[in-house]
């Protein structure tokens, strides 16, 4: 007789071969914490002025050292679900506010941490996620009372720079100094008449290599990494045109052939095609254009904008050249045509400079100001240009933030200690179980002073404590002085948070816990074909079959 | 067997085994999905094999990606997601349902009763629930009240508590948006469109018409309000001739010439809207919308920029068909002889931006026939948790209006239906059978049971409450967060009809199909070759 078919007992016998699952308590639930944990320790150390870089080669074989939590856990390639969720809390915020990325990845790992001693406690999922969610709310209720610093004018310079300084510290310590001015004067030179209409793209950042950074400046207009393809090299008071066409001679679409019967006809064929353009580049160059830029200039074409005087500027990039328009005001040109009055823009100052030892076209606007400007960023290295460029990116968002909402907290930790407090607070007067949730929730906000000050080298259980102190005298703004190792007023101090950045940061590390808690079983289906995947790292340490 | 007459590969478990096999199998669904009942139900994460996360709670979505091969499981699972198909809900309690059957026929098999039997109980009680059932039926006047709460019902069970009872009021909305009096409802006619960031507000109901894209030349203008709209399909480029064509020249004086005419015949069509456009818009504050669903190339662009139209090119089929519904006018396909009847109207245009993606809204117009539901989520897997629950919400939705009834929810129809069947085994089955009846009662206790232990209570203690509170004969169903009994009217928790009449008959067709294999045959490989 046959063997009789009996497929396997349990889930396992249900599913397709190669698919394994986890569930329960022990299995899905404290595993997906250990993960989370592994992942957000990782990410904690390059916290905060003093926090440690990290040095990653991805997959591409690209080297990135960074203490920029976005970065980090971009370019891990976390493949554990669950710690995949804490990175897509923190992708969320990169676009959400573009700063605070570390902040909800350690936040969430220490609620994650707390969860999982109230769960060995005994209470289960449910309450911890209700308990956690009821914490989150009342959290960003009382985040509002917290507002110590307003910046009133955001188009002052000295009082956004301050403002932008913790931001810039927290990754590029010892820098804030000189970068801080320079975004200031960046963000405020480009900044619409309505403020809300300020966009992040206005701002550039051409990275030199070479020079130091106190080198870098502000340039109020365009700066393209390339010069100029004639001779001209410098224009003042330039007449931009720019074209999105190349610049030569028309092409049908239709694909055309020249028929030619004798040698006349050849040498009259060139001619009518040199005269041709030249009669166009004549009229361009009656209107008054200088400057041209343009995709791709054709060879002849550039022998009549040289007999012409117009500067020639190749620009490979829809997006470059959609930039130059911007920045002198001129329409760009879809055809090759003369342009009218309107459509031709406006440069104080064209000119090919060489800075290091790159070339690049420089649009000045001096006098009437430009809606770009360009942060010309100088270091020694490819690694720190690009770390001080994500650094900038960040202050040019949390600019953006304040567009919107001008309100800081007190940093330096000050904020979450003070939230921790009233959170403890609040946690007494709740009847049920989740006073325990609550309180935990409240604890774990206390993670972010203990790294500034683990990062920092002092001890960290003490200085906490210390800080508690204060905070339980009523002094609601101390916060920890790094350098000193001491407790200080964050407010005189003028270290401060963004507020919207630990609204969205609280906001998003806690639904991204209780997902991760409310989670009882994973189901991952056989890892589909294709590449190999790569070797698995830190973070997703256990998620071999159960 | 005396004769092989199967391949030696292949194999085969027969009578009680098969019954066996089944049953188990049946009872393993049940055990995965039971956990995600309710609104209180765990969820699940799946991950696919490029590593993509899903998190749910759906059944549906359960069933669909977990890969299910046991036949028996795929049978059911199958039958399910029919279920969802036919009316948009009740997959988990529908798999719950057979589960249970099966179990509680289990226990009569043991007791050596011959399935037939049992089939044949299941059959009757089956008939007399869907009798029954059109006593229970609680007619519904398509107030929006009553609609918002089965929607409610319906998303509570998929998605967290906040989200559920924003999305509630928004679904309703919509679907009474696009409801014509004695027309089919179609939702298609009801977009639904993502987005990526939080910060922008929360997910709304927008009443006009969301497109994916944007106008593509930088001097358009990014927000016309009081817009006329044009819907058109009138390619504005240049079209290569279908036959190979060239042109011969002698001088560049000729090709320019002819670069001129290509562009002619182009342009020819592009200004003929832009007379329509100054014909109905000179001397007003009105405004000019073109939404082609072929292309228009950027000198095209250009024109049309300049004039201070907004165009968009390439828009998908089905939106140039809720855009004329939404804004009114007709669709074009030529550009000759066009008159200012076949215009749409909106109040307001614009452009959002968001993650380099561009979206355009059309709002504010007169009498919409489609709308948009605009989901907003901070990350891939919740806004796809949304989209699967606006799905349902919205089916909800229609089949209250096209049932004009709906019956009471929280387990309370399923304690009523147990309770009637009782009586009716005491009363009118005789023999055999009433076991069959009985067991068919006992299974529906599963879902208000399964509720009960979701939510963290004594499910005997729940069902036993009920069950008192039923012989009172009042209505009652489980109130989750006490685990006493409740009125569920009075609450407005309600189930559609149409979702739990497709239950009782799926589920009662399924088990008794299962419990009538006798044998499971699964060909092998002829190990001949």
């Amino acid at each position: 007789m046959a063997p009789s078919y009996v497929p396997n007992q349990g889930l396992s016998g249900l599913l397709k071969e190669g698919t394994k699952q986890v569930s329960g308590l022990d299995d899905a639930v404290l595993r997906n914490i250990d993960a989370c944990r592994q992942l957000s320790a990782l990410v904690r150390s390059s916290l905060g002025p003093n926090g440690m870089n990290k040095m990653i080669v991805n997959h591409l074989n690209k080297l990135f050292v960074t203490s920029d939590a976005a970065t980090i856990v971009r370019e891990l390639e976390v493949v554990h679900p669950a710690a995949k969720l804490i990175v897509m809390a923190s992708e969320a915020q990169e676009r959400e506010v573009g700063d605070g990325t570390g902040f909800v990845v350690a936040f969430a790992g220490e609620l994650l941490d707390q969860a999982e001693n109230l769960l060995r406690m005994g209470l289960n999922t449910a309450e911890v996620v209700q308990g956690y969610e009821r914490a989150g709310q009342e959290a960003l209720g009382i985040l509002q009372e917290l507002a110590v610093h307003k910046v009133s004018d955001i188009r002052d310079i000295k009082s956004v720079s301050k403002a932008l300084t913790s931001c810039i510290a927290s990754k590029q310590y010892g820098l804030e100094g000189t970068l801080a001015p320079l975004i200031a004067k960046a963000c405020i030179s480009v900044m619409p008449a309505n403020a809300n209409m300020f966009s992040v793209e206005n701002i550039r950042v051409a990275k030199m290599l070479g020079g130091s950074i106190t080198n870098s400046t502000v340039v109020q207009g365009a700066v393209l990494l390339r010069g100029s393809e004639g001779t001209i090299k410098r224009v003042s008071d330039a007449r931009v045109a720019v074209y999105t066409c190349d610049f030569e001679a028309s092409q049908s679409e239709t694909k055309g052939t020249v028929l030619l019967k004798s040698a006349e006809e050849f040498t009259n064929y060139t001619k009518s095609e040199e005269s041709m353009l030249e009669s166009k580049i004549k009229a361009i160059s009656e209107a008054g254009v200088s400057v041209i830029a343009a995709p791709k200039f054709g060879e002849v074409a550039m022998h009549f904008l040289e007999k012409y005087k117009i500067m020639a500027i190749k620009c490979m990039s829809k997006f470059d050249l959609r930039r130059v328009a911007r920045t002198t005001k001129a329409i760009a040109l879809a055809k090759m045509q003369t342009p009218t009055t309107d459509e031709i823009g406006r440069g104080d100052l064209v000119q090919v400079e060489e800075i290091g030892s790159t070339k690049c076209t420089v649009f000045r606007q001096e006098k009437e100001g430009s809606r770009l400007a360009t942060i010309l960023l100088r270091a020694s290295t490819q690694n720190l240009l690009d770390d001080i460029d994500r650094a900038i990116d960040d202050a040019v968002n949390v600019f953006k933030g304040m567009t919107k909402d001008p309100r800081f907290v007190a940093g330096a930790g000050a904020c979450e200690l003070e939230l921790s407090r009233r959170l403890q607070k609040f946690a007494e007067t709740r009847p049920g179980l989740d006073q325990y949730c609550i309180s935990k929730y409240a604890e774990a906000l206390e993670v972010i002073p203990r790294v500034l000050a683990e990062t920092s080298g002092l001890d960290a259980t003490n200085m906490i404590s210390t800080l508690v102190a204060a905070h339980a005298a009523g002094k609601a703004t101390a916060g920890l002085d790094v350098e000193e190792g001491a407790v200080m007023d964050s407010v005189e101090a003028s270290v401060f948070d963004q507020l919207i950045v630990k609204h969205w940061g609280i906001k998003l590390a806690t639904d991204a816990v209780a997902t991760i808690l409310r989670v009882d079983q994973i189901i991952m289906a056989k890892t589909a074909g294709g590449p190999k995947p790569r070797d698995m790292q830190a973070g997703d340490a256990n998620d071999e079959a159960p | 067997m005396a004769v092989r007459l199967l391949n030696p590969g292949a194999e085969v478990s027969r009578r009680g085994l098969a019954l066996h096999t089944t049953i188990s199998a049946a009872k393993g669904l049940q055990s995965v999905l039971r956990s995600n009942l309710g609104p209180n139900g765990t969820i699940k994460m799946l991950v696919s094999g490029a590593g993509d996360i899903k998190i749910t709670k759906d059944g549906k979505v359960l069933l669909d990606e977990m890969q299910i091969q046991n036949p028996t499981s795929a049978m059911i699972a199958r039958a399910a997601t029919a279920q969802d198909e036919i009316c948009g809900d009740g997959t988990t309690s529908t798999v719950l349902l057979i589960g249970e059957l099966l179990k509680k026929a289990e226990q009569l098999l043991i007791e050596g009763l011959h399935p037939r039997v049992i089939v044949d109980g299941f059959d009757l009680a089956k008939t007399e629930i869907l009798r029954w059932m059109e006593d229970q039926k609680i007619a519904t006047k398509n107030d929006r009240e009553v609609l918002v709460s089965v929607a409610r019902c319906s998303l509570l069970t998929k998605l967290s508590e906040k989200v559920a009872l924003n999305m509630a009021e928004m679904l309703t909305d919509a679907v009474l948006c696009i409801a014509r009096p004695s027309q089919p409802i179609d939702l298609h006619m009801v977009e639904i469109m993502s987005l990526m960031s939080l910060s922008s507000g929360p997910s709304r109901l927008v009443k006009g018409i969301t497109l994916d894209h944007g106008c593509r030349h930088p001097d358009m203008p990014k927000r016309v309000k009081n817009a006329y709209i044009l819907t058109c399909n009138i390619s504005m480029e240049h079209e290569k001739s279908e036959v190979t064509s060239g042109f011969y020249y002698s001088s560049a004086d000729q090709r320019e010439k002819m670069v001129d005419a290509e562009r002619a015949v182009v342009d020819g069509r592009v200004r003929k809207l832009i007379a329509l456009k100054k014909q109905v818009c000179d001397g007003t504050d009105k405004n000019f919308v073109i939404i082609n669903q072929k292309g228009i190339d950027p000198q095209s662009l250009d024109l049309l920029a300049k004039e201070g139209i907004m165009a968009l090119r390439r828009a998908k089929r089905r939106n140039m068909e809720r855009v004329t519904l939404a804004c009114g006018g007709l669709p074009v396909n030529s550009e000759e002889g066009l008159t200012p009847d076949v215009l749409g109207f909106a109040g307001i245009v614009y452009e959002e931006v968001h993650e380099d993606e561009k979206y355009t809204f059309v709002e504010n117009v007169k009498d919409p026939f489609s709308c948009t539901v605009l989901l907003r989520g901070p990350n891939k897997h919740t806004i796809t948790q949304m989209k699967d629950a606006v799905r349902d919400g919205l089916r909800a939705v229609k089949n209250t209006i096209e049932d004009g009834c709906v019956l009471p929810g929280a387990g309370g129809f399923e304690i009523a239906a147990y309770r009637h069947l009782r009586q009716y085994a005491e009363s009118s089955v005789t023999g055999k059978t009433k076991l069959g009846v009985v067991a068919f009662a006992e299974a529906l206790q599963v879902v208000p049971k399964t509720l009960a232990e979701t939510s963290g209570h004594d499910a005997l203690d729940s069902i036993i409450k009920l069950e008192e509170g039923c012989a009172k004969g009042d209505v009652v169903g489980l109130d989750l967060a006490t685990g006493e009994p409740l009125d569920p009217k009075a609450s407005g928790i309600y189930d559609n009809y149409i979702v739990k009449r497709q239950m009782v008959a799926l589920a009662g067709v399924i088990s008794t199909q299962l419990l009538l294999v006798d044998e499971i045959l699964r060909a092998g490989r002829d190990a001949s070759r």
